[in-house]
């Protein structure tokens, strides 16, 4: 008997032991432990200024134009403009394999997306973000290296700026001895001016990269929190000779060039070996991106419908919502937006399907950029590229014009300097606009247009959390509704999923079993007395 | 009259069966998403963990079962289910005899192995199997791979149902002993309580399982009374007997009776236990007589076509028979006849008979008291 007390005592005190580590363990390496190769933190590295380019007298002469200081940074940096010139930031397209469909050059130059809708017959106003001065219509020399921005990368006076509506000039007036002799490694906000902005405002694209990471803390972004790492871009998207790895799926459709978290976090970072298996088939960003838009708002929708009502003097309007972002704007139509929002989670193996504008409308809302993958997705891409994993993402819908006759979305004219030539931002005429739009690219317009909606997906990667508030096993592993993954059901989950046939079955049994031992046990106690012998 | 019916292993085995599937219950069903207790990463751990604890579990148990032949207690038997049915829908309550007295044929009746058996080869392989698909066919990115989880996690989960229905209805039963504690407490001491009667027959139960493995254990030449002395001692041993000292005489009186005769059949020896069976004064007055000599007609055509099968290489397991005493009273026994071998010739027939009588006897008083009860409420009705 006591024998058996102790073994029962062994076998718990055993179990309590293990089951209480992984939390433990948990909280070690929060603080101590964290798991990282191919990088150097911050407290150990040697800070030592190796060049000073304010001493260098090329940089002091006068600059008459931009195109100066380019020619003054090549005459050392030679043939660094070939490096440029073969990077899409210069081209903005590039040339891949769309998903099942052969290979299309897309980029920013081409590709239409549900913000803005696109940038043809728009550049100069979209080229505020191009890394190049002058590229205001088609004339625009992409062999020309004079015309390369070294600046708006390497300033780091935080003096630069370009101009808007001016095909990437800067701003007139820019002391430009000062911004040439301050150069050096790009850092958050040189990267984060166009791609903080993108979409006309302040993380209205993204959703998860936005100006507040210029100088956030580490619960916003547990790489960049300047109470931290204060990690700049490209300690992530490491760049050699001006290839800058990263790609995002706005524009992106294959698996290559690609950063992921790995390269620093190892396949194993965590000492809970189930969650290091979680990992094939869930993307890091899934648990640690819980929220995105933490310190400002994003996008979320844009109805082009409304827009073109104008004031009683015929004058555009701007209404805000109660936090101050628009959400009424003549120019564009009306907005919601939103913060601290809880990712929507796709199967992703790496691999995109673009809208184009010449593919025909089969299904509403169009996909802009379908990503690829299921949970079955385990064969062919397994070899190559690997499986898809559970991806959150940023989903930005909305209502964009599209040809009615025709069946396709169009290009639209939004930006001039002047009234009549049909920009639809002077005029607020659409049929004018999408006729400008369209011919300007060189596709037939029937005349009709109407609104579609459309979904476009945002692979979230920034804005990372510290690992004490990344999701836990429950917020997946529960039948609520509220379950992050309560809609992606092409597979068997945990704690989510049960066949209700088994579970009633299985509940009515016991229950039934019950019952029967209650009133089985009633009944010899009532007739007890009928027992014939002791 | 107590009993040493579960040995140290057994009891070990049996409450850490209790710990683990408690244990992989509740945290399973934790996993299942029906409740919060230990929090979703404890539970798997401890589901993981007694899992495992629960396979090497098994593993030893199996081995176990087999080094001391107590699987036999599970081979299935359909004898007698029935009223074993109706003893727990009807008989229990007014009092009935336990048709299948606990210990006459074995520990478990034959309804429990039945059970027991399903649950062997049927839950614990599938709940096995499934939980071990679950472990390692869950993340399928190369080699053997489940489509998804849902095959496996569904037969887990209903198995695990089953397991817990078992669950109720195995503890409910076991109130249902000689008294409502008595089996719960035999799992916890080893001693359960019992009547003399099933002791008795405990004892012939325990001294044909020894008296097969010794024999199995000795060369076919060996000297047949320390293979008796050997079988005796080891169901002294398995009984606890040695703590009982009134339960000493039951062994010794039951002690199992060994013959041999040879191919004229002709017994060539039988052992003091036989003669006493048979009420004979010493061994040396059956030597040289021919076996007719203890049955009647039928039974000794009987005798005779079951003797020509063993000579012709056949072992005949314990049928029951009815025997003719020196002093022409009638006792009963069960017996276990197999040839003897020597230089891959068979020269002869050997065996063990096992009193029965008095089981018989009391089945038999059973039934008289049962026919007298019927009258007398057959009576009481007409008045
Ligand atoms: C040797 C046996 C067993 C093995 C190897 C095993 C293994 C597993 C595994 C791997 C899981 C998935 C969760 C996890 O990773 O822990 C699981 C779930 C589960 N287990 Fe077991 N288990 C065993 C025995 C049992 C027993 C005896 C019961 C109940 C009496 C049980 C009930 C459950 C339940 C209800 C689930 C949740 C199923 C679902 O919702 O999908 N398991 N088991």
């Amino acid at each position: 008997m006591k024998k058996l007390i102790y073994l029962v005592l062994i076998v718990f005190s055993f179990q309590a032991t293990l089951f209480a580590s992984p939390d433990q363990e948990a909280s070690l390496e929060n603080q101590h432990k964290l798991k990282l190769i191919n990088y150097v933190k911050k407290a150990d590295r040697l800070n030592q200024k190796v060049v000073d380019h304010g001493k260098f007298a090329v940089l002091q002469q006068e600059f008459k134009r931009p195109q100066d200081v380019t020619l003054a940074c090549l005459s050392c940096h030679t043939e660094r403009h070939t490096e440029i010139m073969a990077n899409n930031h210069w081209t903005w397209q590039r040339t891949e394999k769309l998903n099942g469909r052969g290979e299309v050059s897309v980029g920013k130059k081409n590709i239409l997306n549900n913000f803005c809708i696109g940038t043809s017959s728009n550049r100069e106003s979209c080229t505020r973000c191009h890394i190049g001065y002058g590229w205001k219509d088609e004339s625009f020399d992409f062999t020309e290296k004079e015309n390369i921005d070294c600046l708006v990368c390497h300033d780091l006076s935080g003096v630069y700026k370009k101009e808007s509506g001016m095909a990437g000039y800067p701003v007139e007036g820019i002391n430009l001895n000062v911004v040439a002799q301050s150069v050096g490694s790009p850092k958050r906000a040189n990267c984060g001016v166009c791609h903080f902005w993108g979409g006309g405002g302040n993380n209205v694209k993204h959703g998860d990269l936005e100006e507040a990471m210029n100088n956030g803390t580490k619960k916003l972004d547990v790489h960049m929190g300047t109470d931290g790492e204060d990690m700049s871009c490209i300690e992530c998207h490491i760049t050699e000779n001006h290839n800058i790895t990263g790609k995002l799926y706005a524009l992106s459709s294959e698996n290559k060039n690609r950063i992921s978290c790995e390269q620093c976090h190892t396949t194993e970072p965590h000492s809970d070996a189930l969650l290091n298996k979680h990992g094939l088939r869930i993307a890091c960003q899934t648990c640690h991106i819980p929220y995105y838009a933490k310190a400002n708002s994003t996008k979320m929708w844009w109805d082009w419908t409304s827009a073109g009502r104008l004031d009683e003097h015929g004058e555009p309007l701007h209404e805000a919502d109660a936090d101050g972002n628009h959400n009424y704007l003549s120019i564009k139509g009306t907005f919601v937006w939103d913060q601290n929002i809880k990712p929507s989670y796709f199967w992703f193996n790496g691999l995109a399907d673009h809208f184009l504008i010449t593919d025909s409308i089969t299904e509403i809302p169009i996909q802009m950029n379908t990503l690829n993958g299921a949970y079955s997705d385990k064969g062919a891409n397994c070899k190559t590229t690997g499986c898809s994993k559970i991806w959150p993402v940023k989903v930005h819908r909305g209502k964009q014009p599209y040809d009615a006759i025709n069946n396709r979305l169009v290009q639209v004219k939004t930006f001039s300097k002047v009234k009549g030539e049909g920009a639809y931002w002077m005029d607020f005429d659409w049929n004018a606009a999408i006729k400008a739009g369209m011919e300007y690219v060189g596709l037939p317009y029937s005349g009709e247009y109407g609104f579609v909606e459309t979904e476009m997906y945002w692979p979230l990667n920034h804005q990372v959390s510290p690992a004490s508030q990344s999701l836990r096993c429950i917020d997946c592993h529960t039948r609520s509704e509220e379950g992050r993954l309560a809609s992606l059901t092409d597979f068997y989950l945990p704690g989510r999923d049960y066949n209700a046939w088994i579970d009633n079955i299985g509940i009515i049994l016991i229950i039934l079993s019950f019952i029967g031992v209650v009133v089985h046990g009633a009944l010899r106690i009532i007739l007890r007395k009928n027992c014939l012998h002791d | 009259m107590k009993i040493y019916i579960y040995q140290i292993f057994e009891r070990f085995w049996h409450w850490m069966q209790v710990l683990l599937i408690s244990a992989l219950a509740i945290t399973g069903l934790e996993i299942h998403g029906f409740f919060e207790l230990f929090g979703y990463r404890n539970a798997v751990s401890i589901h993981d963990i007694s899992a495992w604890a629960f396979l090497i579990l098994i593993i030893f148990a199996i081995f176990w079962h087999f080094t001391t032949g107590e699987w036999r207690q599970y081979k299935p038997s359909l004898k007698l289910v029935k009223e074993q049915i109706n003893y727990y829908i009807t008989g229990i309550f007014s009092g009935a005899e336990h048709p299948t007295n606990k210990l006459v044929y074995n520990k478990f009746n034959p309804l429990q192995r039945l059970i027991y058996l399903g649950l062997k080869i049927l839950v614990i392989p599938v709940m096995g199997l499934s939980g071990l698909a679950y472990m390692y066919l869950n993340y399928p990115n190369q080699g053997f791979q489940l489509g998804s989880l849902d095959s496996a996690a569904l037969i887990h989960t209903a198995g695990a149902y089953f397991l817990i229905v078992f669950v109720i209805a195995h503890v409910y039963l076991t109130t249902t002993g000689h008294k409502p504690l008595s089996a719960i407490k035999a799992m916890i001491t080893g001693w359960e309580e019992v009547d003399e009667k099933g002791a008795r027959a405990m004892v012939a139960n325990e001294m044909e399982v020894a008296l097969k493995i010794t024999k199995a254990r000795l060369k076919a030449d060996g000297n047949k009374s320390e293979l008796l002395d050997t079988a005796l001692a080891e169901t002294e041993a398995r009984l606890g007997v040695k703590k009982e000292e009134k339960f000493r005489d039951v062994v010794a009186n039951s002690g199992a009776g060994y013959f041999r005769i040879d191919p004229n059949g002709i017994y060539e020896e039988v052992n003091n236990a036989w003669a006493c069976l048979y009420k004979f004064k010493s061994p040396e007055d059956v030597v040289g007589k021919h076996y007719s000599l203890s049955r009647n007609k039928e039974e000794f055509e009987e005798l005779e076509i079951t003797f020509n099968k063993v000579l012709k290489g056949e072992t005949i397991p314990h049928g029951e028979v009815t025997r003719i005493c020196q002093d022409g009273s009638i006792g009963h026994h069960t017996v276990t006849m197999t040839p003897v071998v020597k230089n891959n010739q068979i020269v002869g027939v050997e065996g063990f008979i096992l009193d029965t009588t008095a089981r018989l006897l009391a089945e038999k008083e059973l039934l008289e008291n049962k026919i007298r009860l019927e009258q007398l409420l057959n009576d009481r009705d007409r008045k």
